[in-house]
């Protein structure tokens, strides 16, 4: 202490002078101040490293590589062919996939140690014991990791841009890709944090991130396909078409001429196996790229050609989760012969606002998870740990 | 520390302000891990303006005690005050006095010394404008001004040690709770700690130092409370240590003519096994009992060279009790 007696600060009046105060609000107590100061203690430590330097270059570069390595390999192809598909979907949708993909990756390790790492280096109890709200430590936290996944989407901007420069994009696709890419990143910032608080070693908390990561991105298809046959059942349903009968009085020759010219379409019941999607469609939701793939809306829509030679992935995905969810309809419409163009499949409504939803909603239990365990005095302490 | 000016503190300011608030109170704290019962029945008081000195054998509870005063640890029962607030109802109001320094310090990897005052200070809210000034004032505190660049984690043992130190000094607590802050430090670096410790106690603050090194704590410790298996075991030093009864070391320079002379005048002695000086060890009541006993020695004519107090009071203090390490 220099005992320069102006310079002796005292802390904010209203602590040193409401000394009778409970902290009953204390761990909701959110300043700028206190999550700035959090969020700049992290960004420094981490930025700093050159390692994350390497790491956003590498990034860049593989990005990079990939899409350009991709648009080169479609532009060979469609010089082949006679009628070529547009580049441009095919191309955002590789980009899409390659940044959410890899964001799905990276992102689980910037937040995934942030409590216990601390813990072990002895800095976490000389934070608690500060003014800073727990609230405040795991929000900094939360944004500093946020921050860090963004720099990495942010870099991935202008690939995507090439993607949209190709044309057959709606431009709102390439706003709509990052900002819903960016929140599922906060969604695994939050998981990260939560598992961060929970498990003892920063080793176990990774695993258990990137287990959770993995189950959202990998194993809800895979339940899904599981339990496909749970939900097929034979039943009764209406077909709106030509019926059997019919079939069997046509006459080859007629099929053989084109379209026969007597039969009409009929509305009929028959026993036919169904599978009822959409009691399972909620675990194609959860997924992040289901969610980006309906989110995005590069599905044509009214401003775009339909009939356009477009090979679109996100698309095609959204398109198909749609119909899942939508589940048989009550009357199946088999009527092929009335003209020539596609039968409308039946769609139900919007897919992402739900799956993004869920994925936010684990991210603030993540979040609300690691707030309750900041808190100080403690009670428990974590297996086989000690506070200093 | 020792070349700065002394605080004029004006008429009634912060001086008697904090010259008359309460120090640390606690009554019958219990706290355990599992099984292991880490304190099992402490009390203690530590005045305004002391530095009272925690001392106990490994795994006696000092640390544990410490994170219960810092608002770290809920107690299993009892009662604290950590001036005059009760660190587990009033969490905030407790940290706002209380400067907590854990016996090691972690460091962030790539934060300079500045940088970690700097986030500290606006950790506990110190007025923005203030905080410049006050960081390189405790930089220079700790002598570490010349270090205030470079990452804090290349800094030695000792040097974290004193940037931990000012970082537990930041937003100028009225308690301060330290535990083991000589460890690692230098002979000149703990003279400094010394003064530094008095200094703040003389300013009226409350300071609790839990130390391992007793010849250290006997210099600038008003009080002593010794810490066993959880429990405290003796209270106050201070006071009474001129007055108890304790082993004294005796050296002549002819030790038959010493021994010769005590066997004479009754006096029980033992031999000091560990020194090879012929020095002999006595029991004495109180500082009045060695005078009597040199003045009764000279005028026997027995050449003595040298009486003082085996170890400190603190030292004697603490291997009386009968209580085992962990
Ligand atoms: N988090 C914990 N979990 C389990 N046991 C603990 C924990 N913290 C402390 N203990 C136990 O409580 C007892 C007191 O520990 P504490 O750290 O308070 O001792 P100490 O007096 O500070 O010792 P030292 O002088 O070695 O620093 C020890 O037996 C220790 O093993
Ligand atoms: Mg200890």
């Amino acid at each position: 202490m220099g005992g320069r007696t102006e310079d002796v600060v005292t802390v904010d009046g209203s602590t040193r002078t409401d000394a009778g105060s409970t902290g009953v609000d204390e761990a909701r107590g959110v300043t700028w101040h206190g999550v700035r100061t959090v969020a700049a203690l992290e960004l420094r430590q981490r930025v700093r490293s050159s390692r994350w330097k390497t790491a956003l270059v590498v990034w860049v570069v593989a990005v990079g590589a990939i899409t350009l390595l991709s648009s080169g390999a479609l532009a060979a192809l469609s010089r082949t062919e006679s009628d070529p598909p547009s580049r441009g979907p095919l191309l955002f949708a590789i980009v899409t996939v390659l940044v959410l993909g890899l964001g799905l990756l990276v992102t689980p390790t910037l937040t995934s140690t942030a409590v216990n790492g601390d813990r072990a280096a002895g800095t976490l109890a000389t934070l608690q014991v500060t003014l800073l709200s727990p609230a405040e430590i795991a929000l900094g936290k939360l944004l500093a990791a946020w921050s860090a996944a963004l720099a990495f989407l942010v870099a991935s901007v202008p690939f995507l841009g090439v993607a949209l420069a190709l044309g057959d994009v709606p431009v709102a696709a390439l706003p709509r890709v990052v900002v819903v890419v960016a929140l599922l990143l906060v969604a695994v910032c939050g998981i990260g944090l939560g598992w961060s608080t929970v498990a003892a070693r920063p080793a176990g908390s990774t695993v258990l991130t990137f287990l959770t990561v993995a189950g959202l991105a990998v194993f809800t298809p895979v339940f899904f396909g599981i339990a496909f046959p749970a939900v097929t059942q034979t039943e009764t349903v209406t077909v709106h078409g030509i019926s059997p009968e019919q079939w069997q009085d046509l006459d080859g020759l007629e099929l053989e001429n084109g379209a026969p010219a007597n039969a009409t379409c009929e509305t009929y019941t028959e026993e036919r196996e169904v599978t009822h999607t959409e009691r399972t469609w909620w675990l194609l939701a959860l997924n992040p790229f289901v969610v980006v793939a309906d989110a995005a809306g590069t599905s044509p829509g009214a401003g775009m050609d339909a009939a356009a030679n477009r090979f679109d992935p996100l698309g095609t995905v959204s398109e198909g989760v749609r119909f899942l969810r939508a589940g048989p309809p009550d009357v199946q419409e088999e009527c092929w012969i009335e003209d020539g163009s596609a039968v409308e499949l039946p769609t139900a409504g919007a897919v992402w606002p739900y799956g993004l939803a869920a994925n936010l909603l684990l991210g603030v239990v993540g979040f609300v998870v690691a707030v309750r365990r900041l808190r100080i005095p403690q009670r428990t302490l974590p297996r086989g740990t000690r506070v200093a | 520390m020792a070349d700065s000016p002394a605080p004029d503190l004006p008429p009634g300011g912060t001086g008697t302000a904090v010259a008359t608030a309460p120090g640390i109170d606690v009554r019958g704290l219990r706290r355990a891990f599992g099984t292991v019962q880490a304190l099992d029945g402490v009390d203690l008081v530590a005045r305004a303006g002391a530095v009272t000195a925690l001392v106990g054998p490994n795994g006696s509870g000092k640390t544990t005690l410490l994170l219960v005063l810092a608002g770290l640890l809920v107690p299993d029962a009892g009662e604290v005050r950590v001036a005059g607030v009760d660190p587990v109802t009033q969490s905030r109001a407790a940290r706002a006095r209380t400067g907590w320094m854990p016996d090691a310090f972690g460091t962030w990897d790539s934060l300079t010394a500045r940088e970690v005052l700097t986030t500290f200070a606006d950790a506990y809210r110190v007025a923005p404008a203030a905080i410049p000034g006050r960081v390189e004032d405790l930089l220079a505190t700790v002598h570490l001004s010349e270090y205030a660049d470079r990452p804090a984690a290349v800094l030695s043992r000792g040097q974290k040690q004193r940037l931990g130190l000012a970082r537990a000094l930041v937003h100028d607590p009225q308690v301060l709770l330290l535990d083991e802050p000589a460890s690692g430090l230098d002979p000149r670096s703990r003279v400094e700690l010394r003064v530094l410790l008095r200094r703040l106690a003389d300013e009226g603050r409350t300071v609790l130092v839990s130390s391992h090194v007793l010849s250290e704590l006997e210099e600038m410790a008003d009080d002593a409370v010794f810490l066993s298996r959880g429990r405290t075991v003796a209270g106050h030093l201070g006071d009474d240590a001129a007055a108890a009864r304790r082993t004294w070391r005796l050296r002549a320079l002819d030790r038959a003519a010493l021994v010769a002379w005590l066997d004479a005048s009754g006096v029980v002695w033992r031999a000091d096994a560990d020194a090879a000086d012929g020095a002999v060890l006595l029991d004495v009541e109180g500082d009045a009992g060695a005078a009597a006993l040199v003045r009764d020695a000279v005028t026997a004519g027995v050449p003595v060279v040298s009486l003082a107090p085996a170890g400190g009071a603190l030292e004697q203090a603490y291997l009386a009790l009968d209580e085992e390490r962990r």
